[in-house]
Order: structure tokens, then C-alpha cells, then sequence
């Protein structure tokens, strides 16, 4: 989708640095991968064939009365479509968790949704808002215009958003189940188009959503993906740091913002140091593809290949649902610590579990005071204190907690990548290195889903008593930016792809010679 | 509040090897003082802010470099886009000292098409026995390049916000004058955000919130 619409705009910006202006060898876009061709002109990973991490709301949200059919529908169309393509499964289940908890925040929400729905769906090429929401709700007039449904997201996003702010926010709902019934029915490319699609609704939104803002329009060009990750999170982080200064004085001054914090953990430094090494990786590999020939510029190729597998092919365990009670906090550690050894470089998950720590800890600083709490009545200024903990402290606690151990992943991924690139690795192959961080990258996502669930659970106890449109968007909110969080780590994952290719032109040249 | 600066500076932290750059970071953003630490890999990040007038907040982002040589390549690729550095020598390392024009020319032609703020720091002044520099030479040498120099203790915490005070505020002047300027694309100088409504007279005034133009 976007990402095949911007080849050349891609190129550019990777360009900008050092890469020679030979074109790339023609072979590299006839591999018959079928997501990858474009993947060696565009340093900003693709996505389209990884798989979601699974990430269920906790009962209380998903099994309210109003969402609980919803959310079964959705769940048969996504194990109908899991067996068709194996990635739709588990993106399901996220699109599911935003829906169910999402369709119970309407009223504050749902219109930021609804553009994105229909956004989503207008690049999907299926029918336009009005035949849907008549297919679904009599009541549902929607004006947008239905020549906006052709697969068109460069130009007339004005237009799409323009009319889709007129729309009644049920049918946001609607228009989903409709999508994945759509989805389901189509073909291969239809369905990685959607992923791609499906993906902006965690991506782009992340703050209109979390924070009910319907104030959408700034959110112009929301397609446009020729931005960086960092760019996208930098951009991210400059919004909310503006509304912060410009609501200083109001009681807003706690809320807690991903990007900004994102950024006061580094993330966002290691992300661009990590995209550096990513962008001047590419660009050695292409220069060396260029230097070869005949034989030995078919087997680098082969051997390229498999690496790229390796990062298309992520496995999430479905079957193995974390209990979310039971803190596996040593397993988490042992077994990242585990899986950084068979890359044969010298680093540490430290950092890493130290981030996991203190995601534990704010849950336990939650817990004790929150059932010790008899009477949590409209929490007051003075029972906040006693209480200790408030809604808006558990949503704090919850963001930061992801904040951290995103922007740690991330620093891990970009040591990782200083290592590879600088010391010399023995004993293993760049293949292999690709499959452990496939599986780190599996770890690191998991718990994330799993954080969401515990902060979402607790969120959910200690705002027993809150109205539902105080605490269903703080844990939309949550489940949001933990569905990000797993994107960052994902797309941070993908960056890594040059970096193994580059370590293994240099394996293969250290042991020739 | 964290959110209200004026500016953010990005900094980065030159050096040989085990010169002391970590320490020296770690005690101004963290305040304390390691007695072991490894030697860094690649890059790593830090921040803090320095408020240079009442009320006037600079955000400082610094990349701590690693001096180790097989690291070059990759810290050649952040000079780009920083607007001022520390550049540290050992004051009882004399091939630290000797290293510094190296730096420097390595800083200058990976920097362009922008420039670089040095401030030299000889650190270690606590090992005042152990000196293998003296004050002279290394202020002699800072003025031939254009540089402040200051003499720091991460240890004994000496003039440890003296240097990254006074680079700040050199380079805040260069702001101020248009010297230096936001460029799209250029992370070295970022503006923040100014609060509408401010609380207090020291708070900035109306008049201080700059056009971002």
C-alpha cells in the first residue's frame, strides 16, 4: 500500500547520506518474495508480513454486554483468516482489543476511530461508509464520498477526513466487523494492504485516540509514510510537548504522554542512532552487490535472501497465553539473556530487565493501597493523596512502564547492532544472529501485551467505581500505546536487517581471505 | 514542567579512550560518581536541562562517544548533527592530550556543512600529583583553536557545570545573534515550547516567547 506508493520518495530520503546513486541491481526487486521486493530501497522496514503480538483485553472490558457479540465476530473472522494467511490471526486480536474497549468510549473517542476506520478502509478499496453503515445500522447517514473508496490515500485525505468527521461514531463499529468480513474474503495482497492499513490505526493515532482529541484535522497527510519511525515519534513527542507547555496551568500537567516519555528514557536518541547504522548498513550492501559478479554475486544474494526471511517470518506462540498473575519476571530475563548469548556478542539485557522491574514494581505500588481502599468515591484531591494511587496515576504508571521498556528494547536493538557491526562475531552465522533476534523480538513483544494486560487489570480495579468515560479511554489508551510499543519494537527489529547483512559480507569476507 | 525549555542543544563527547567522558556525563546529569564503569559501546545517551537565566531553561541531549578507535566509524556519523561538544583530554595522560588536534580535525570534516562549538577540558584535575599537562600548554593550545578551557574533576565534582554551563551559554549566544539558526533536517538546535500562561514575574514573559519562524 503506502509503502509500494512511495518507492521512490523512500529511496530519496536513504539516500540522502552516503549511498551511491548506482541504481539497485534490477534482480533485487524480481526475488519473488512476495513482500519483501521492495525491502532493499526502503531502510523504513516494511511491513506487511510480521505478525502482531496477541493481546487480549482483560474480561471486564472485553466481556461487556454491548461489545461481547462484536468482539465474537470479530474473533471467527480472524481464526477463519488465520488459516488463509497466517498474519491476520493475531493482528485480529489487536484490531479486537481496540474495537471492544474503543466501542465503549465512543462518546469521547469514537469519532477519531471512525476516520481512521474509514481511512483504513478506503485503502482497502471496500464499500464506501454509507453502503456499510446501512449494511449495518439503518440509523447510520454517513455523507462521505463513496468516489473516496477507490485505493487512492495520496491525495483527497482532506475530503476522506473532512466528511468522515461529520459521521456518527457507531459506525465505526460497523464498519470494522464489515472490513474484516471484507478482508476475509479477498485475496493476499488485499489482506497485506489492510495489515499495512490496520497498522496506521495504532501508529498515526496514537494520541487522538488515547486522549479523545477530536481535534483531528492537524493530523494532516495520515497516510504519508515516507517519514522515518524517529520522525513519526519525534513529531509525536513535539505535539505533546507543546500541549503540555500550553496547558501548564490546567489540571492536564500530570497526563501522561508516550512520546514524551519515550523520549526521557532515550528511546528516541537510540532509535535515530539505530536508523543511522541502518541507513550507511544499506548502503554498503548495495555497493558491494554492485561490485560483484556471476557466481559470487548469486550466492551473497541467496544468502541475503534467507537473512530477509528470517525477518518476515516472525512466529508468535499463540497457544502460550502468559498468565498474567503470575509474574514470570526471572523467565523474561533468563531467557532474553539467553537468547543474547547465541548471538556471540558481548551484550546484556540489564538494562532490559531493570526496565521490566520497574514495571513491576508500579504495579505492586498500585496494588497495595488499591485493597486496603474502602470507600473510592469521586476521587478528590485529598483522597488521591490517601489513596495514593488514582486512576490517572495507574494510567501514568502504565504509560511510563511502556515508555521504558520500549525505549530500552530499542536500546538493546541498537547495541546490538553496534556489536555486530564492531567486533568480530566467530562461531555463528549472521542467519542464525537473525533468527535470535527474531525470537528477542517475540519476547520483547509479549511482554508488552502481557504489561497491557496487568496495568489494564489494574486500571480496571481501581477505577471500579470511576464513570466509564473517565476510565475506558485510559485503558484504551493503555491497550494503544502498548499496540505501538510492539510496533516500535517490531520496526526497530526490521532495521536490524542491513546490519546482519553487512556483518555477514564481512564474515564471509574475513574467512575468505 | 520538564516539557518547557527554550532550546534543546544536542552535545557530543569527544575523546581517547578512557579519558573519563561517561564519568564526566554521569556526574552532571546524574550526580554521583562511578567508580567502575565499562567502556561504552558505540553511543550512548543522556540529557539534562541547564537553566543559563532565571527562567530560561536549555535542554541538553548528550551523546557520549566511544573513544575506542575500533568505534570511529560509527560516532563519525553523529558530528552531523550536534551544535556543540566537550572535548576531554586525560591531564595525566599526555598521548590524550596530543590526540586532541586529531579529534578536532576529525570532528571538522565530518561536521559539515555545519559547525561544531568545542569547549577542550583537561579531566582529572584531582590528580594534581600525576599531571603530564600543564594549565599553560592546554589553555595555549585551546586559544590557537578557538576554545574555552576548563579543568574538570568527575571524581571531586570541579567545574563539572562550569563546562557544560558555559558551552551552553556560548552557544545560546550564537542562537541569540542568528549565528546559528533551526534548520529542518538539523537536530542540533531544536526550540521548545513556551507556556501561554506563565505563572510567575521570573517565569518568561510575554515578550520572551520567540517566533519560531
Amino acid at each position: 500500500m503506502s509503502d509500494n506508493e512511495h518507492p521512490a520518495t523512500d529511496l530519496q530520503e536513504n539516500v540522502e547520506g552516503h549511498v551511491p546513486k548506482e541504481p539497485p541491481p534490477a534482480s533485487h526487486s524480481d526475488s519473488s518474495h512476495d513482500t519483501q521486493s521492495d525491502s532493499s530501497a526502503d531502510v523504513t522496514p516494511t511491513r506487511k508480513t510480521r505478525k502482531r503480538p496477541e493481546n487480549k483485553p482483560p474480561p471486564e472490558v472485553q466481556e461487556r454486554p454491548e461489545t461481547a457479540s462484536e468482539a465474537e465476530n470479530a474473533s471467527k473472522a480472524s481464526s477463519q483468516t488465520t488459516v488463509s494467511q497466517g498474519g491476520w490471526g493475531s493482528w485480529g486480536s489487536w484490531g479486537k482489543s481496540l474495537l471492544s474497549t474503543a466501542t465503549a468510549t465512543v462518546a469521547t473517542v469514537g469519532q477519531g476511530l471512525s476516520q481512521v476506520i474509514e481511512k483504513a478502509e478506503t485503502s482497502l478499496g471496500i464499500p464506501s461508509p454509507t453502503e456499510l453503515s446501512a449494511q449495518m445500522e439503518k440509523e447510520e447517514e454517513a455523507d462521505a464520498p463513496s468516489s473516496s473508496s477507490e485505493g487512492n490515500t495520496g491525495e483527497g485525505d482532506g475530503n476522506v477526513l473532512g466528511s468522515a468527521m461529520g459521521m456518527l461514531s457507531s459506525s465505526s463499529m460497523g464498519m470494522l466487523s464489515s472490513l474484516s468480513s471484507v478482508v476475509q474474503s479477498t485475496s493476499k495482497t488485499v489482506i497485506s494492504g489492510g495489515l499495512d492499513a490496520l497498522e496506521f490505526i495504532g501508529k498515526k493515532t496514537m494520541d487522538v485516540i488515547a486522549e479523545g482529541d477530536p481535534g483531528f484535522k492537524k493530523t494532516k497527510g495520515l497516510m504519508n509514510r515516507t517519514s522515518t519511525l524517529s520522525q513519526v515519534l519525534r513529531e509525536a513527542k513535539e505535539r505533546e510537548e507543546r500541549q503540555t507547555a500550553e496547558n501548564v496551568t490546567s489540571e492536564t500537567e500530570k497526563k501522561a504522554h508516550y512520546g514524551m516519555l519515550f523520549d526521557e528514557f532515550q528511546g528516541l536518541s537510540h532509535l535515530e542512532a539505530l536508523e543511522i547504522l541502518s541507513r550507511e548498513s544499506e548502503a554498503k550492501v548495495k555497493s558491494v552487490l554492485t561490485t560483484l559478479s556471476g557466481e559470487e554475486l548469486t550466492a551473497l544474494r541467496d544468502d541475503l535472501e534467507q537473512i530477509k526471511e528470517s525477518f518476515s517470518l516472525m512466529e508468535f506462540d499463540e497457544e502460550e497465553v502468559d498468565d498474567p498473575e503470575v509474574d514470570a519476571g526471572e523467565d523474561f530475563l533468563k531467557e532474553l539473556t539467553d537468547a543474547l548469548k547465541k548471538l556471540h556478542i558481548s551484550t546484556t539485557a540489564e538494562r532490559l530487565g531493570k526496565a521490566r522491574k520497574n514495571a513491576f514494581d508500579r504495579i505492586m505500588d498500585m496494588k497495595i493501597p488499591t485493597e486496603a481502599k474502602q470507600q473510592p468515591e469521586e476521587g478528590s484531591e485529598q483522597e488521591a493523596t490517601v489513596t495514593k494511587c488514582t486512576v490517572e496515576d495507574a494510567h501514568f504508571s502504565a504509560i511510563t512502564s511502556l515508555a521504558e521498556l520500549t525505549a530500552r528494547s530499542i536500546e538493546q536493538f541498537h547495541k546490538v547492532a553496534e556489536m555486530l557491526l564492531h567486533s568480530t562475531t566467530e562461531g555463528v552465522t549472521a542467519l542464525e544472529q537473525a533468527k535470535v533476534l527474531a525470537q528477542i523480538t517475540v519476547v520483547l513483544c509479549k511482554e508488552v501485551s502481557m504489561l497491557s494486560k496487568k496495568f489494564t487489570a489494574c486500571l480496571a480495579t481501581i477505577g471500579s467505581n470511576e464513570k466509564g468515560e473517565v476510565l475506558n479511554p485510559l485503558i484504551t489508551g493503555v491497550f494503544l500505546e502498548a499496540s505501538n510499543s510492539a510496533s516500535y519494537i517490531q520496526d526497530a527489529f526490521q532495521l536490524l536487517m542491513p546490519v546482519l547483512e553487512v556483518s555477514h559480507i564481512q564474515t564471509t569476507a574475513d574467512s575468505s581471505h | 514542567m520538564e516539557a518547557i525549555w527554550l532550546y534543546q542543544f544536542r552535545l557530543i563527547v569527544i575523546g581517547d579512550s578512557t579519558v573519563g567522558k561517561s564519568c564526566l556525563i554521569r556526574r552532571f546529569t546524574e550526580g554521583r560518581f562511578a567508580q567502575v564503569s565499562d567502556p561504552t559501546v558505540g553511543v550512548d545517551f543522556f540529557s539534562r536541562l541547564v537553566e543559563i537565566e532565571p527562567g530560561k531553561r536549555i535542554k541538553l541531549q548528550i551523546w557520549d562517544t566511544a573513544g575506542q578507535e575500533r568505534f570511529r566509524s560509527i560516532t563519525r556519523a553523529y558530528y552531523r548533527n550536534s551544535v556543540g561538544g566537550l572535548l576531554l583530554f586525560d591531564i595525566t595522560n599526555r598521548r590524550s592530550f596530543q590526540n586532541v588536534h586529531e579529534w578536532l580535525e576529525e570532528a571538522r570534516s565530518h561536521v559539515q556543512p555545519h559547525n561544531i562549538v568545542f569547549l577542550l577540558v583537561g579531566h582529572k584535575c584531582d590528580l594534581e600529583p600525576q599531571r603530564q599537562v600543564s594549565q599553560q600548554e592546554a589553555e595555549k593550545l585551546a586559544v590557537a583553536y578557538g576554545m574555552r578551557y576548563v579543568e574538570t574533576s568527575a571524581r571531586d565534582a570541579i567545574n563539572v557545570e562550569r563546562a557544560f554551563t558555559e558551552l551552553t551559554r556560548d552557544i545560546f549566544e550564537l542562537v541569540k545573534r542568528g549565528d546559528i539558526t533551526i534548520q529542518e533536517g538539523w537536530e542540533g538546535v531544536k526550540s521548545g515550547f513556551v507556556p501561554n500562561v506563565v505563572h510567575s514575574s521570573e517565569e518568561v514573559t510575554k515578550s520572551d516567547r520567540r517566533c519560531l519562524c
